[in-house]
């Protein structure tokens, strides 16, 4: 059984990645993920862990580097912030594509400018059409439980794809909290090894990767498209074990919280969804029927759960932790893919967006408890005013 | 429901002109002949469009390479479907076209083939599989009144600062303008630079008559879907070929074909060291020999052999 300890998200992490038995990692320095490879280096240093530890000279290097080690038929691991995500976007098709299973750690950094170290899903958000599994770790617990998951979703068959295990920045990367690391036993009881379908081989040379004529660009995308599909099965697999295996209670697409007789709920992913929490708690207390969703796995969008999940209420505000300038409807992509999912559901569910915590500020209670209030408002007066809100400036 | 596909999709008076050339030396002309005739069209205010074909490899020499214009008297519906599908003229800017080429794929019935060759249509219609739906070939030795233009200004779409019409591709777009109606004969001297060359093709070009086509229209059905999904490889990974790439047979790449007098060879295997294809190897009775389903002609077995034991010759000497 598990061993109960005080860790960061960091961490936990990097405990997971140890479990996962990991063979090639690849690293560049940038805060606030840093800590993770601090700790994969020094568990290689003191033998806790037999890994090729690389260090990169960037981080379109770091990603080609797990690139080839995967091809070859290693199970990887590598990881970035803010900009660092963002300049290593070239590679991450290609991965994807040739249906690599690398495992990418992004703890969210705000993009430049400036030089802000604070969190924000803008980095990890900008990466989502990529074909990789995505998803939000609120708690550094939650971190070590989806590093795991996902090197089991992403190696399954039907599915090959890599993923994105994203944590808010500080908030789960770097706030130490109560996390239960596993034992190996357990782990290898719910993680088999990393079989490739393509390793290379140089008794059976292929090529990967290769140039082809446009006539196969359809298929290898819908190919894409299908494996992405699949893993949703795949997804609810996976939990199901984990579940049992670590006795943890995690749904695998959405959960709610306090939405029972609800009439206005939060939809958001993340670190801030422990604060919207605590607040529609709160509220409770005080006879308010209010409550929060949260997302789990963002990609693939599971459009059915969330239809299923929002439908039920009269309001929703769907917080966005990201900037998506120019974006439709003025909020963040979590509003206009809520919508997508609602798309059917007529005026009888209201939407309206709240773009918070940008540039790693918190989002405080206080703003929680405004937009309880304004989802309350337009509950009351069945009009949304408004698209979208930027908080703290317009509410 | 199934519809006439030719009558569902049909554009009235749309000429479609196609020309052939090879990778690199040639590409150059083959704009020529679709700009220029492009151009004059559009100076009698037709609607032109013209373009390279855009998965032929622009930059492997010798590799057969293809333009495009089409010319309407009506706006041109058609301007994305990605390759001229039933041509009207096809152009070829050297003779060795023919070989390993469906030149001829596609073509409306009553089409009009031009060839750069000094030899005879009679003697160019024998290498031509189908030529059922084949009006007119005309042949013209343009490589006999000027040359190639070897630029890569207007290569990739940018703009061809060099001029059109100065080489092979005046003479091509005269001799493709007398075949089929489609410019008048002064507005094509109009676009091109050399007018001479223009004005020869178009007065020399021997025009051969091959079939009294009418106006046929042949039935398509709407293209169902083409990918067997099962059959794709994953990822698109390939496995590596063992001995011979089927995916990549460049035969038809060759204008000359290397040719053996046995009696000079002294087996120094210089010629095998050089071959940039692997395609020289040795017979049963020890002679060298050349894998001809590979072999691009390059000429470099000639170039190096001490003995002069290799030459080159014109492919299209051969019937095989």
């Amino acid at each position: 059984m598990g061993k109960k300890r005080l860790i960061t998200g960091v961490v936990a992490t990097a405990e997971a990645v140890r479990l996962a038995d990991v063979d090639v990692i690849s690293s560049f320095p940038i805060r606030p993920y840093t800590g993770i490879m601090s700790e994969l280096a020094r568990m290689i240093a003191d033998g806790e862990l037999d890994a090729e530890f690389v260090h990169a000279e960037g981080e379109h290097a770091q990603l080609s580097v797990v690139y080839g080690a995967s091809a070859a038929g290693a199970r990887t691991f590598t990881g970035s912030s803010g900009v660092g995500v963002t300049y290593a976007m070239e590679v991450y098709s290609p991965i994807s594509g040739e249906r690599l299973p690398v495992q990418m750690a992004i703890a969210d950094r705000t993009l430049d400018p400036p030089g802000d170290f604070g969190s924000e899903h803008t980095d990890a958000e900008v990466c989502r059409d990529q074909g990789w599994i995505q998803g939000w770790a609120a708690t550094p617990q939650e971190a070590l439980d989806l590093t795991l998951l996902y090197y089991r979703i992403g190696e399954d068959p039907r599915v090959l794809l890599p993923q994105y295990a994203c944590q808010d920045g500080y908030f789960v990367s770097h706030i130490a909290g109560e996390v239960d690391v596993p034992d190996e036993a357990q782990v290898k009881e719910f993680l088999p090894p990393y079989k490739n379908k393509h390793q290379l081989n140089i008794y059976e040379p292929q090529i990967i990767g290769a140039q082809i004529e446009p006539d196969m660009g359809p298929p290898l995308q819908y190919q894409r498209a299908l494996a992405m599909r699949n893993a949703k099965e795949v997804i609810k697999e996976a939990y199901d074990d984990y579940n049992r295996i670590f006795g943890r209670n995690y749904s695998p697409f959405v959960e709610e919280y306090m939405t029972e007789d609800a009439d206005v709920v939060i939809f958001l992913q993340g670190a801030h969804s422990q604060t919207a929490i605590d607040v529609a708690r709160r509220l409770r207390n005080h006879g308010e029927k209010v409550g929060v969703v949260r997302l789990r796995t963002f990609r693939p969008f599971p459009t059915e759960e969330v239809r299923d999940a929002l439908s039920k209420f009269k309001v929703i505000g769907v917080v966005d932790n990201s900037a998506n300038f120019g974006i439709a409807g003025g909020g963040g992509v979590l509003l206009t893919e809520a919508r997508t999912a609602l798309y059917g559901e007529g005026d009888k569910v209201k939407t309206v967006g709240f773009v918070a915590g940008l540039g790693g500020e918190a989002i405080t209670r206080d703003e929680f408890y405004r937009m309880f209030a304004k989802l309350k408002d337009i509950a009351k007066t069945g009009k949304v005013e408004q698209n979208a809100y930027w908080v703290p400036f317009e509410l | 429901m199934e519809y006439d596909v030719q009558k569902l999709f049909e554009e009235p008076g749309l000429i479609q002109i196609t020309t052939w050339a090879r990778g690199v030396i040639q590409n150059k002309d083959a704009r020529d002949v679709v700009f220029a005739l492009a151009n004059a069209a559009s100076k009698e205010g037709k609607y032109v469009q013209a373009w390279e074909n855009y998965v032929d490899l622009p930059d492997r020499v010798n590799v057969p390479v293809r333009a495009y214009a089409r010319i309407s008297p009506n706006p041109i519906e058609s301007k994305y479907i990605y390759e001229n599908e039933n041509p009207d003229v096809v152009v070829l800017t050297e003779e060795g076209l023919v070989k390993g080429n469906n030149v001829l794929k596609g073509l409306k019935p009553g089409g009009v083939l031009i060839v750069n060759t000094k030899r005879d249509p009679e003697y160019i219609l024998k290498f031509l599989s189908d030529t059922s739906n084949l009006g007119i070939l005309g042949c013209v030795d343009a490589t006999g009144v000027t040359g190639y233009i070897k630029t890569l200004s207007g290569a990739e779409g940018a703009t061809d600062a060099s001029g059109i019409g100065a080489g092979v591709g005046a003479v091509l777009a005269g001799a493709a303008a007398k075949a089929k109606e489609m410019v008048k004969l002064e507005n094509l001297l109009g676009t091109v630079k050399n007018q001479d060359a223009c004005r020869y093709g178009y007065e020399n070009v021997k025009l051969m008559k091959v079939n009294e086509v009418g106006e046929v229209v042949s039935i398509g059905k709407i293209k169902q879907n083409k990918y067997d999904l099962e059959g794709l490889p994953f990822a698109g990974t390939v496995p590596s070929p063992k001995k011979e790439n089927e995916g990549m047979v460049t035969g038809n790449w060759r204008t000359e074909r290397p040719i053996l007098t046995k009696e000079l060879c002294n087996d120094c295997l210089i010629c095998w060291l050089d071959c940039p294809d692997a395609t020289i190897f040795k017979t049963e009775d020890g002679l060298i020999d050349f894998d001809l389903k590979y072999c691009k002609g390059c000429g470099i077995c000639a170039a190096v052999c001490p003995t002069e034991a290799v030459t080159m010759v014109p492919e299209l000497d051969f019937v095989d």
